[in-house]
């Protein structure tokens, strides 16, 4: 697991329990993940089709917070669908799809990670023009904010790079927690540590990226 | 004193708060909805070639082979041929394997196996020591066999 010095997604654990925005995926028009899992296991590739559509942006949301870098986020999200495919006969559904998919995201991005033994330059995805229009931005850019005098694009440079100089565990809860609403409970689980711990790593990550910002974060 | 740690609790949470907003602006980032669907679409490209390289029945591998022949067929008619003389071959071996060459004939006109049987040994009988093997000769006789008679 995530703790663990080698991170092998092969013999990915089942655990019981369910992931924030699994409800959500429920709620989703169509059949049920259970049918679309069973389905797929008996060789419907289209039922997969529709598991991909249904949990891609959130995969691909997590590789990319991880990385900072497109083109790995996107790369990964492919390795982890194609795992998730050629491990779904091992699935016995002790856990839910959403949890077993997640905990073979958060390995394999740290073992991609590992294995390139360096960072990648930056490579990131433009900001959507609906920020403007949100309440945090607004205060951000307001008159008297240290955020004023930098522009958009390099705060984001900023952001990015003291989200990457976080080691991989404390990167991980917080990308979990602060950037995909994950409890810690249920990040406790995908990641192999006790609810204290997910929160104290928490705590020092965040501890960390306040420093790392320090010139705006004050 | 406690001014101070009033003063400490709330930079701190002021902190926390500008990181949170900070941490907002992130689900902003947003990729590009063309390079999604690539992606997904390459997902399932590989999803599906995963899925092919298991196992495939006779059936399926016939159905590829089948218009490779039609596609190519000078191959193809020398493949036909090369699998004619094979199996003219296949034919020939198994027909000699099942009638061997040999001399036939019907199992009466064989000595029987009893006959055969009661032949004890072609050994040598073993004789006394002072057995006479040919008579004393008798004037100019010629040396006979012991119990030779000349007809009279």
């Amino acid at each position: 697991m995530v703790g663990d010095e080698n991170l092998e997604p092969d013999d990915v654990p089942e655990e019981k329990g369910v992931l924030a925005g699994e409800n959500d995926a429920a709620e989703q028009e169509g059949p049920s993940d259970d049918e679309l899992v069973l389905k797929s296991q008996q060789g419907d590739v289209h039922a997969f089709d529709q598991l991909v559509e249904r949990y891609h942006s959130k995969i691909y949301g997590l590789t990319y917070n991880m990385t900072s870098n497109r083109e790995d986020a996107e790369d990964l999200t492919q390795e982890i669908f194609i795992k998730a495919f050629e491990a779904l006969p091992r699935f016995k559904g002790n856990s839910s799809f959403y949890t077993w998919l997640y905990r073979i995201g958060v390995n394999k991005t740290i073992n991609y990670r590992k294995k390139r033994n360096r960072k990648r330059a930056l490579s990131l995805d433009s900001f959507d023009q609906d920020i403007k229009m949100d309440e945090a931005y607004h205060d951000l850019t307001a008159k008297g904010s240290p955020l004023r005098s930098i522009s958009l694009s390099e705060l984001q440079i900023k952001l990015n790079e003291a989200l990457q100089n976080l080691s991989e565990k404390h990167r991980t809860v917080v990308v979990m927690h602060d950037m995909q609403g994950i409890p810690h409970d249920e990040i406790a689980k995908v990641v192999g540590a006790s609810v204290g711990t997910v929160r104290s790593r928490l705590f020092y990550a965040r501890r960390q990226m306040q420093a790392e910002l320090s010139e705006f974060v004050k | 004193m406690s001014e101070n740690n009033t003063m400490d609790i709330s930079t701190d949470e002021k902190a926390d708060a500008l990181l949170n907003q900070l941490m907002r602006l992130k689900s902003y980032e947003t990729p590009e909805a063309a390079r999604m669907t690539r992606n997904k679409q390459n997902i399932m490209r590989q999803v599906r070639q995963a899925q092919s390289e298991q196992r495939k029945p006779l059936l399926d591998r016939l159905e590829i082979s089948m218009p490779w022949l039609f596609a190519e067929p000078k191959y193809g008619i020398a493949a036909l041929f090369i699998a004619f003389i094979g199996l003219q071959y296949a034919g020939i071996n198994a027909r000699n394997s099942t009638t061997s060459t040999g001399i036939y004939t019907t199992t009466s006109s064989l000595a029987s196996y009893e006959a055969v049987a009661n032949i004890q040994s072609n050994r040598y009988p073993n004789l006394p020591r002072d057995y006479q093997l040919f008579g004393q000769p008798q004037g100019d006789q010629t040396v006979v066999p012991a119990g030779f008679e000349f007809k009279k």
